[in-house]
């Protein structure tokens, strides 16, 4: 039965074509609906605080062309400094959490040795260490090193879960080829764990992007949108304040987007629905 | 190339006690037979085939191949999976070159080789697609490539078609013959399926309900290709069947 739809590709395509731009029109209404209420809302409250979309749409676009004086820099320049601290962070995160998980789902000393430790840093909020990172590590470092933190668990989760995921039958087929345990490590299980670390990235890159901008809002270096959205606060540009929290929206919308396009094609390629 | 097994016992702990999967199991197996194993489900023909593979260690008694006692997984026996265990992230090439690969033999042979065997399992044209793009009987071709292109002496095969629909299944039954007789390989197949056994083999081991044991050998002189609805092979079938069945009622009556 899953293959029938194929035999009439033209009946099939033009269904989904159908169903699809149905939801996109959905989706376009639900966006109308909000900016209308968000307007109606803005315009009976009155309160600068709340500022009308159109004010947010200017302060949005400004931004990107005006040198903001107190931070030296365009909404590009804060953009390029928070995407540098994210990719820091979260290149980091992805050596320590690769090798560390691979061990982990692999080897039970391994794991009995890391597992308590772990345990103990995965249920604190990133947020929380915020203050002593900056302490420690300075307004460079603390706010990569929370946002290392954020994406580490997600990452370390699903690498020790694919590693345990592996189906057993591919690894009696290699036992079966003469694979040693190096050869079943190299050539089974680190291949198998490719699709569940891209799905541990996929949840890394929306926890990061909450990270940063909360690290960044308490203190940091050479701008960054978090900066640029609690400095706009302080000053009383709330119309600039909400068009830096947009600028992060896109930011996790393009990055956890593309991430998930990646995973489906890896799915896809592995043979995973 | 002769495989003997003599008195083979595989227990399984199980709770506080031990279970008895495969008690006294005995089979000579010589150079290029086909010795399809039939048994009712759960009577350890599967535990048995991967004793031989060397996936699971025995109890007790002997498995030697060539005089030599089977102690782990080796290169000099091949096997084929029910649930065809490809790679899913390696083409059908790279599937095949698996072994070869472990071994280290260099790329151009390897190429060769895979080549050589992917033709043999008539996969040509498909060397680059992946698993998830084929269908049932093609990844079981890949399946069996795979195993051949090792050069195993024996092709222990574990259900390898139960996965397959029906007219899949016979088309791969009478490929597997051309492939048999044309790589010269010994071969133990594993299956429930009498239709199956009496199609293929030289001769078939009926075991007995758990703990699993022979319980009677059949040879088959029957020329291939065989015709499935000749009269011959319809007695074959009564008799096997006739020896199946009864294994099958005597233990299920038997039990509570």
């Amino acid at each position: 039965m899953p293959n029938k739809p194929r035999l009439i590709l033209g009946i099939f395509n033009r269904e989904r074509f159908l169903s699809n731009s149905k939801q996109i029109i959905i989706g376009i209404i639900a966006l109308v609906v909000f900016v209308a209420v968000w307007w109606e809302v803005s315009l009976t409250l009155k309160l600068s605080y709340v500022p009308a979309p159109d004010a947010v749409s200017n302060a949005f676009f400004t931004s990107f062309g005006k040198v903001e004086m107190s931070l030296g820099t365009t909404m590009w320049g804060n953009i390029a400094a928070s995407l540098q601290r994210f990719a820091i962070g979260f290149i980091f995160a992805f050596i320590i959490a690769l090798p560390l998980g691979l061990l982990m789902g692999f080897f039970r000393i391994a794991d009995s040795f890391f597992k308590p430790i772990v345990e103990i840093f995965r249920p604190m909020p990133p947020i929380a260490w915020v203050p002593v990172f900056l302490l420690i590590f300075g307004l460079f470092w603390g706010p990569v090193m929370v946002i290392f933190l954020g994406v580490l668990f997600p990452l370390l989760s699903n690498v020790i879960f694919g590693v345990k995921s592996v189906d057993a039958p591919l690894i009696d087929a290699a036992r079966t080829m003469g694979a040693n345990r190096f050869a079943l490590f190299t050539k089974v299980v680190m291949p198998y764990t490719i699709p569940y670390i891209m799905t541990g990235i996929t949840i890394g890159l929306g926890i990061g992007w909450m990270c940063i901008v909360a690290a960044e809002m308490i203190g940091a270096v050479g701008g960054g949108v978090g900066y640029y959205i609690s400095y706009m606060s302080q000053i009383g540009r709330y119309d600039f304040m909400f068009a830096g929290m947009v600028v992060i929206a896109i930011l996790g919308i393009v990055t956890v987007g593309a991430s998930r396009f990646v995973e489906k094609r890896l799915n896809r390629r592995m043979g995973i629905k | 190339m002769t495989l003997t097994i003599e008195h083979l016992v595989k227990e399984f702990p199980k709770e506080k006690e031990m279970l008895l999967a495969i008690d006294d199991f005995n089979l000579e197996v010589k150079e290029r037979e086909f010795v399809c194993i039939l048994g009712p489900s759960g009577c350890g023909k599967t535990t048995l085939l991967r004793i031989i593979a060397g996936l699971e260690t025995k109890t007790s008694g002997s498995m030697r191949l060539d005089g030599r006692e089977i102690a782990g997984p080796g290169r000099d026996r091949g096997m084929v999976f029910q649930e065809f265990a490809l790679f899913p992230w390696r083409t059908v090439r790279k599937n095949v070159e698996f072994g070869l690969e472990i071994r280290r033999i260099p790329t151009a042979e390897r190429t060769k080789t895979a080549e050589e065997f992917i033709n043999l399992v008539g996969l040509k044209g498909f060397e680059n697609s992946y698993p998830y793009q084929l269908s049932g009987g093609m990844k079981q071709r890949v399946g069996i490539a795979r195993a051949l292109a090792n050069n195993p002496e024996v092709l222990l095969m574990d259900e390898p078609f139960g996965a397959l629909d029906a007219q899949t299944r016979n088309m791969m039954q009478k490929e597997l013959l051309r492939i048999w007789q044309q790589t010269k390989k010994t071969v133990i197949f594993i299956t429930h399926s009498v239709d199956e056994a009496c199609y293929l083999a030289d001769r078939i081991v009926v075991m007995t309900t758990r703990p699993g044991t022979v319980k009677e050998i059949f040879t088959i002189d029957l020329p291939r290709p065989r015709d499935r609805v000749s009269v011959e092979f319809a007695n074959l079938r009564k008799k096997v069947l006739a020896e199946l069945e009864r294994e099958t009622i005597v233990n299920t009556v038997a039990a509570p």
